[in-house]
């Protein structure tokens, strides 16, 4: 089993931490601050060819893989978790068109995406809750050529500043149907921004449609196949994503506390010194590596082919929910220090936190876990 | 302006910010560097930026020349990624242990076997010997002009650069005609990030590596056996954080303590 | 064949009509060389009209002077420099030939090394002569973490750029004699490839703590002598950025990019010099990767003297005024 990484991919890595500590980590306080998302941040990513990630080369992205995506992705939330998250929903909403779009309809979107000109997003979740599905209330009437979109998206990302939405709507009593959605398209308008106490410069909010009039040839699939669209989409590409930034948080908490506890001094030595703070460490290590493994063998999994849901869970599961935790003994291993808005271990567990419910609580992804392992174990 | 050929030479070198992590063997005396990654040195990288974007303005081709182990090849792919055109790799036991001499022999050797350069660049120092020597030796063995710490070039009319050369408490305007070797500093840009296409293109490309019969170099004038200097003894400096604690009157100590710093080569 | 090199020189460089001192220190350092070899202590001397920088050198200490005095040669052109500095080391055949590291010297020596393929080594901090009568040549190397002793066996002369402030300037005695040699050198504007056109002096800018080689930093102690000014000061002396601790961030005489430490930057200069400071581990955590740290403290029992290599115990309104003083005096 060779668990070593190609050279492009420790090149990627590199290029990503590069582009990170040198132009995202100078914002990332005021993007704490000020809760708007940098443009010039996701321009450049978009020019360093970090949007076409997934996208084949024959229409304009680099499609160098799910391995290769989340390490990306780890790099940027190492330093910033709202831009890494940004990014990844920016991959999700390119994901109905790579997936289940035709050819013509992957030609027509697909490339502005890639270099990032157009940005993309999802929108499913609605106030009847994001873990139920079906019970959206959002509806897509067929009128002539054309469907007519009604209805109220939340706790939507990148809301504010998307191109290209993927709208999931229904097209009859048990029937999910996904329309792609552009900007400006009237009737569809982002809603209230929502503040949020982490994650702050990664935009999340409302959409709502009104009359939204929208060509069927912006349907993706056929009618009926938006839960599966919305499913595979979430759960191979914004689960995954999801938890490469609250890896790239754990990853972070790691390095403070190595550092911290080998600066700090109490009682004339190193905390690195006193057991107490090593077992901290100790905890906060174990949750990197299995975080990180779990990540990147659901990843390898899926750029084979292979249907990786219960993977793909159990990853995002271990790294949001670490990423709380590590974050918390970080701020136990800085002492008062810890809650001070100047230092960083307090943004860390901001940022994470948010993270946990994105793409599916905790429970849902034991659901998913376990459906899996009822099936395989039997 | 017609379009311009230029060679960047680069080294890779131990990264600058780890540097702390080098350690003595204190038996062999040598130098481990085992443990700390290896990256471009950060000013030829400043060197191939200018050199891309003046491929980028004038046209013409950026060809890397560069002299180390096989690891070096990692920091040619990162230059081929950044958007070199070619990339050439001096490699072999008997290029070890070069001092600058050697090294400039070497490289002008690989040098004279490209076609139609107009200007190589290169950065002014590395950031482990520090002696900025290679670019003025170069250009020597290569019988042209050389214009160190460039911290801008222009080009003013064919076959002639204005560069800008900063001093101590500021500048020299120096005209050079071309060829010439311009060794710049980190004033003169941003070098860019790759990107992911660019990383990846570069690794389906070849790095040429040559041998000294592939420059028909003399035995005698490469590698260690080609350096007139030799080192004969590496040490650890006596600076103990732990230090020392002028004491006396203001004028004695302010006195010691410049002289203790010029002694230290730090300013 | 090495027998027959005798001889320690050096260049005198000179800007604008004045000797560096630089090059006034390498005749205290030549001069202790040569006694050591016995022999003769020369310089060579470029320039335009410059006959009375001849002199002082002779009274600095040099036995010879070799001058070469042109209109085109009033500024540093590489190309003449170094033809007529190798042809002159040829027909004379120094063993030891001493070149000030500044940006100068640091572009002509080189080119010349390779002209008469000897050794070179730079920036030493220190010189030896060993039982061999070779020169040991001891420089920094890796950011200062390590220093490495070279010498040049079989090739003469042994060149070497010294770093300013190495050697001390010796006595000046008006009485000395020696030679000046006038060498006719025949050059027109088209054997200058890369020709200087001008030289323009500049302010330093305000620059950023970024890539800094020296920082200068002030803490709460700037207290005592009303501020910042003389932080600043000695910067602008040293080329250095500016940093502070938070302390001086809350006092206004800093702004937030300048403050160093855990919520604020970390330095890697070559130098870092710390005013006023206590030395708490917030701002220290940012200053650790300094090649050297110097603190300037009124209590001895202040933290910083724990990361320092060179401290100096004192108050600041009497210390200050000195250290500024001599870093200009040597700079």
């Amino acid at each position: 089993m060779d668990f070593s990484f190609t050279p492009e991919q420790e090149m990627l890595r590199k290029t990503a931490r590069e582009f990170a500590e040198k132009e995202i980590a100078p914002k990332v306080n005021k993007m704490d601050e000020t809760g708007k998302v940098p443009m010039d941040l996701v321009k450049r990513m978009g020019e360093l060819g970090f949007g076409g990630l997934l996208i084949p080369k024959e229409y304009g992205g680099t499609g160098v893989g799910h391995l290769a995506r989340i390490m990306i992705l780890e790099e940027i939330g190492r330093v910033s978790a709202a831009m890494a998250n940004t990014l990844q929903i920016h991959h999700l909403g390119e994901s109905p068109i790579i997936y289940f779009g035709t050819d013509e309809q992957k030609k027509r979107w697909l490339p502005s995406m890639a270099s990032g000109k157009k940005i993309g997003a999802l929108a499913l979740t609605e106030p009847v809750g994001g873990s139920d599905v079906m019970g959206i209330q959002t509806v897509a009437k067929k009128e002539g050529e054309a469907y007519v979109i009604n209805g109220r998206k939340c706790f939507i990302t990148n809301s504010h500043i998307s191109d290209v939405c993927g709208v999931i709507a229904k097209t009859g009593e048990k029937e999910l149907t996904c329309f792609i959605v552009e900007k400006d398209t009237p009737g569809f308008t982002p809603g209230r921004e929502e503040d949020k106490f982490g994650l702050r410069g990664c935009n999340t909010g409302e959409i709502v449609l009104e009359n939204c009039k929208v060509p069927a040839e912006n349907m993706i699939g056929k009618p009926g196949d938006g839960l599966k669209i919305a499913l595979s989409c979430i759960g191979n590409v914004g689960r995954p994503g999801v938890g490469a930034a609250a890896l790239g948080i754990v990853h972070r908490c790691l390095e403070e506390a190595v550092k911290y506890a080998n600066q700090r001094t109490l009682y004339g030595k190193p905390i690195a010194d006193i057991q107490a703070i090593q077992w901290l460490i100790a905890d906060i290590y174990m949750d990197y590596e299995v975080s990180r493994w779990t990540a990147y063998y659901a990843a390898w999994l899926r750029d084979k082919g292979v249907r990786c849901d219960a993977e793909n869970s159990l990853a995002k599961f271990w790294s949001t929910d670490s990423a709380v935790r590590c974050a918390q003994k970080l701020i136990d291993i800085f002492g008062a220090y810890g809650v001070l808005k100047e230092y960083v271990p307090q943004r860390l567990l901001r940022d994470a936190w948010p993270l946990v419910s994105a793409a599916g609580t905790l429970e849902i992804m034991k659901i998913v876990m376990v459906r899996d392992v009822l099936r395989k174990y039997a | 302006m017609n379009s311009l050929n230029v060679i960047v030479c680069i080294k890779q070198v131990p990264d600058p910010q780890q540097l702390s992590k080098i350690t003595l063997d204190p038996i062999r005396k040598t130098i481990r560097r085992e443990d700390v990654p290896a990256v471009i040195n950060p000013l030829d990288k400043h060197a191939l930026e200018e050199g891309l974007r003046i491929r980028d303005e004038y046209g013409g081709r950026v060809t890397v020349v560069s002299m180390g182990p096989p690891q070096a090849e990692l920091a040619c792919r990162e230059a081929l990624a950044m958007g070199a055109d070619e990339a050439i790799l001096l490699c072999d036991r008997a290029f070890a242990g070069a001092d600058t001499l050697s090294t400039s022999y070497s490289l002008s050797l690989a040098i004279k076997r490209i076609e139609g350069f107009n200007m190589i660049l290169c950065g002014n120092e590395t950031v482990d010997g520090s002696t900025g020597q290679v670019p003025p030796q170069l250009a020597d063995f290569l019988n042209i002009p050389h214009v160190t710490r460039a911290r801008r070039i222009e080009f003013t009319k064919e076959k002639t650069a204005r560069v800008e050369r900063s001093i101590e408490y500021g500048y020299m305007v120096v005209e050079v005609t071309l060829p010439a070797i311009i060794a710049v500093t980190k004033e003169i840009n941003v070098p860019r990030i790759p990107t992911v296409s660019g990383i990846l293109e570069a690794h389906q490309r070849e790095v040429k590596v040559w041998a000294p019969k592939d420059i028909e170099a003399e035995e005698e004038r490469i590698g260690l056996a080609g350096s007139p200097t030799q080192v004969v003894d590496i040490f650890s400096p006596e600076i103990g954080r732990k230090g020392e604690i002028l004491r006396g009157e203001p004028e004695e100590v302010a006195k010691l303590l410049v002289q203790r710093l010029h002694e230290l080569g730090v300013i | 064949m090495i027998e027959e090199f005798k001889g320690v020189w050096i260049f005198a460089e000179q800007r604008k009509g004045k000797l560096l001192d630089v090059s006034l220190e390498l005749l205290g350092g030549g001069r202790e060389l040569a006694n050591k070899l016995g022999v003769d202590l020369s310089a060579i001397l470029f320039g335009h009209d410059v006959s009375k920088l001849a002199k002082e050198l002779i009274a600095y200490g040099a036995d010879n002077i070799y001058l070469i005095s042109h209109p085109l040669l009033e500024f540093y052109q590489s190309d003449a420099y170094a033809k007529v500095m190798t042809d002159l080391v040829n027909q004379h055949k120094p063993e030891i030939l001493l070149v000030g590291a500044t940006a100068i010297g640091m572009d002509l020596a080189p080119r010349v090394a390779v002209k008469l393929e000897t050794g070179l080594s730079a920036h030493v901090v220190k010189l030896e002569i060993d039982e061999k009568r070779q020169l040991r040549q001891i420089m920094p190397g890796f950011g200062g973490k390590v220093m490495a002793v070279v010498v040049c066996p079989n090739r003469r002369p042994q060149m070497t750029t010294v770093r300013p402030g190495v050697f001390r300037k010796p006595a000046r005695d008006e009485s000395r004699r020696g030679d000046i040699v006038k060498v006719e050198v025949d050059i027109t504007e088209d054997d200058l490839r890369a020709r200087t056109i001008r030289m323009v002096e500049e302010k330093p800018r305000e620059k950023p703590l970024e890539g800094a080689e020296i920082v200068v930093a002030g803490g709460w102690g700037m207290r005592a002598v009303g501020g910042f000014k003389p932080v600043r000061e000695l910067a602008e002396l040293l080329g250095a950025s500016v940093g502070g601790t938070r302390p001086a961030l809350d006092e206004g005489w800093i702004v937030e990019e300048q403050m160093i430490g855990q919520s604020g930057k970390t330095v890697r200069p070559k130098l870092y010099i710390g005013l006023g400071i206590s030395g708490e581990m917030h701002h220290t955590v940012g200053i650790l990767d300094s090649e050297v740290i110097v603190a300037v403290n009124n209590d001895e029992n202040a933290p910083i003297f724990q990361v320092a290599d060179v401290g100096i115990v004192g108050d600041l309104r009497d210390v200050l005024p000195h250290l500024l003083k001599e870093f200009e005096r040597t700079r």
